[in-house]
């Protein structure tokens, strides 16, 4: 579903991403750790484009990304993302910050685009907040929020940017079990994230990145319990001992 | 003393030009304000040729003095078999000049909206234009009130170039009424009286908005 070959990303004379090669497969859980700097949002920005890689081939969804006459609105429609600070549109409610995209960008009448919007609201456990702006709920309400917004697009992808890491500590569990619910589902993602648990609970597959490289590809247990590169040991050494 | 009676004397005079003031001043206000978005919309734009086209506008027409603009309405355009009347030219000519500062303003505005905004919007799917007009523009516009208010209020008073050009609006017949009664100073006196009645409601009018869009985050 999503297949990255040899790709390269420079940022002038920066090389973020060093001959990445990476597939994913429908329904699978994929998430990527490191340390910070080491590419892992560059690498997730690609999938929609919102980052340009510099060579090598990209294909999401069947499309590839590098075309220049690729409908990439069209890829975007498919593909959810959630974002480290939330990013919802602090001038509009709650219901209008989901329905704004499935209305303008697919044409879903109002009164359905409402509808779906209040199921995922639902969903995610607010569903009295439609009403509200965002500025008036906490951190991990607004968090689910964005992931109702996304999931409202019904899409087929979701790429989730270092979700939790602006959260206060005690709203980190509520978004997290929203997303184990969208791995239950069958859901195909891309975590970035630094919530170790997480990612052992639920990952397919650990992807471990340093230094724009994507150093170890395993299952969580066997990331976990016997990573075989020495740069995946340290990090782990350092990021679990807290 | 003020003379009073220059003003009641010549009442329907002042408030000829002052009715054709403000439709000039809502003319080239809501005219410059349309085109000053679009300016400042090219002026971000990623592609490059729209690009060019909105810095070089802004660069040329903010840097030449307003007469001089109104003059290629006025004196520019019958060369090409185009003419048009005092009033007109003096419209045309404040709104075109007024767009590059509201142009500019508006861009400030834009730019000052966290990037974020953009990547979620184009990330769902938005277009461009889209993303501008839901997202971006609608929270732009908060923080462009106060210099886009300044822009305005110096609109209604540029309007004043009109007299010039034989525009018919409050300063070309306060001329007149300055060299048929010799009271230049109580004529002015009251020209400016009249701009003020203007200008202190919008200046008002701006503050108020700036408050309550404060008021809902």
């Amino acid at each position: 579903m999503i297949e990255f070959q040899q790709v390269e990303k420079h940022y002038g004379d920066f090389h973020v991403l060093k001959g990445i090669d990476l597939q994913i497969a429908q329904g699978e859980v994929v998430v990527v750790v490191g340390p910070s700097g080491s590419g892992k949002s560059t690498l997730l920005r690609c999938i929609n484009r919102l980052e340009a890689i510099t060579s090598g081939s990209l294909i999401v969804n069947e499309v590839d990304v590098t075309d220049k006459k690729a409908d990439i609105n069209k890829l975007r429609r498919e593909i959810g993302m959630v974002f480290q600070h939330f990013n919802l549109y602090p001038h509009m409610k709650v219901i209008d910050n989901i329905t704004l995209a499935p209305m303008k960008a697919l044409g879903v009448p109002k009164p359905q685009a409402a509808d779906t919007a209040r199921m995922y609201l639902d969903k995610v456990g607010i569903d009295d907040k439609a009403g509200a702006f965002p500025s008036q709920l906490s951190g991990g309400q607004q968090q689910r929020v964005a992931i109702a917004r996304a999931l409202a697009m019904k899409p087929k992808i979701m790429l989730f940017d270092e979700p939790t890491s602006a959260l206060d500590p005690e709203m980190v569990g509520e978004v997290l079990d929203v997303m184990k619910a969208l791995v239950h589902e069958g859901m195909t993602m891309v975590v970035v994230t630094h919530e170790m648990g997480f990612a052992r609970e639920v990952a397919d597959r650990v992807v471990f990145m340093d230094k724009g490289q994507i150093v170890e590809i395993s299952p969580p247990e066997e990331f976990f319990e016997q990573p075989r590169e020495d740069r995946a040991r340290l990090f782990l050494n350092r990021v679990l001992r807290h | 003393m003020l003379d009073i009676s220059i003003f009641t004397d010549h009442f329907g005079i002042y408030m000829k030009g002052f009715g054709n003031t403000i439709w000039a001043s809502v003319i080239a206000l809501l005219g410059s304000f349309a085109l000053g978005t679009i300016i400042a919309v090219f002026r971000i734009s990623s592609v490059k040729p729209l690009r060019w086209v909105g810095t070089a506008y802004v660069e040329f027409i903010r840097n030449i003095p307003l007469l001089l603009v109104v003059f290629v309405f006025y004196l520019g355009l019958p060369s090409l078999g185009v003419t048009l009347s005092g009033f007109v030219c003096g419209t045309v000519g404040l709104m075109v000049y007024t767009a590059s500062f509201v142009a500019e303003a508006i861009r400030a505005g834009i730019m000052s909206v966290p990037s974020g905004q953009t990547e979620a919007a184009r990330a769902s799917g938005l277009t461009y234009m889209q993303t501008m007009r839901h997202v971006v523009l609608p929270q732009a516009i908060k923080i462009v009130i106060p210099p886009l208010s300044n822009q305005f209020i110096n609109l209604v008073k540029n309007s004043s170039i009109l007299g010039v050009f034989a525009g018919f609006d409050l300063m070309y017949y306060g001329d007149q009424v300055a060299s048929k009664t010799y009271a230049t100073f109580d004529t002015y006196i009251f020209v400016a009286a009249l701009y003020l009645v203007l200008t202190l409601p919008l200046s008002f009018a701006a503050l108020q908005l700036e408050r309550r869009l404060a008021k809902n985050g």
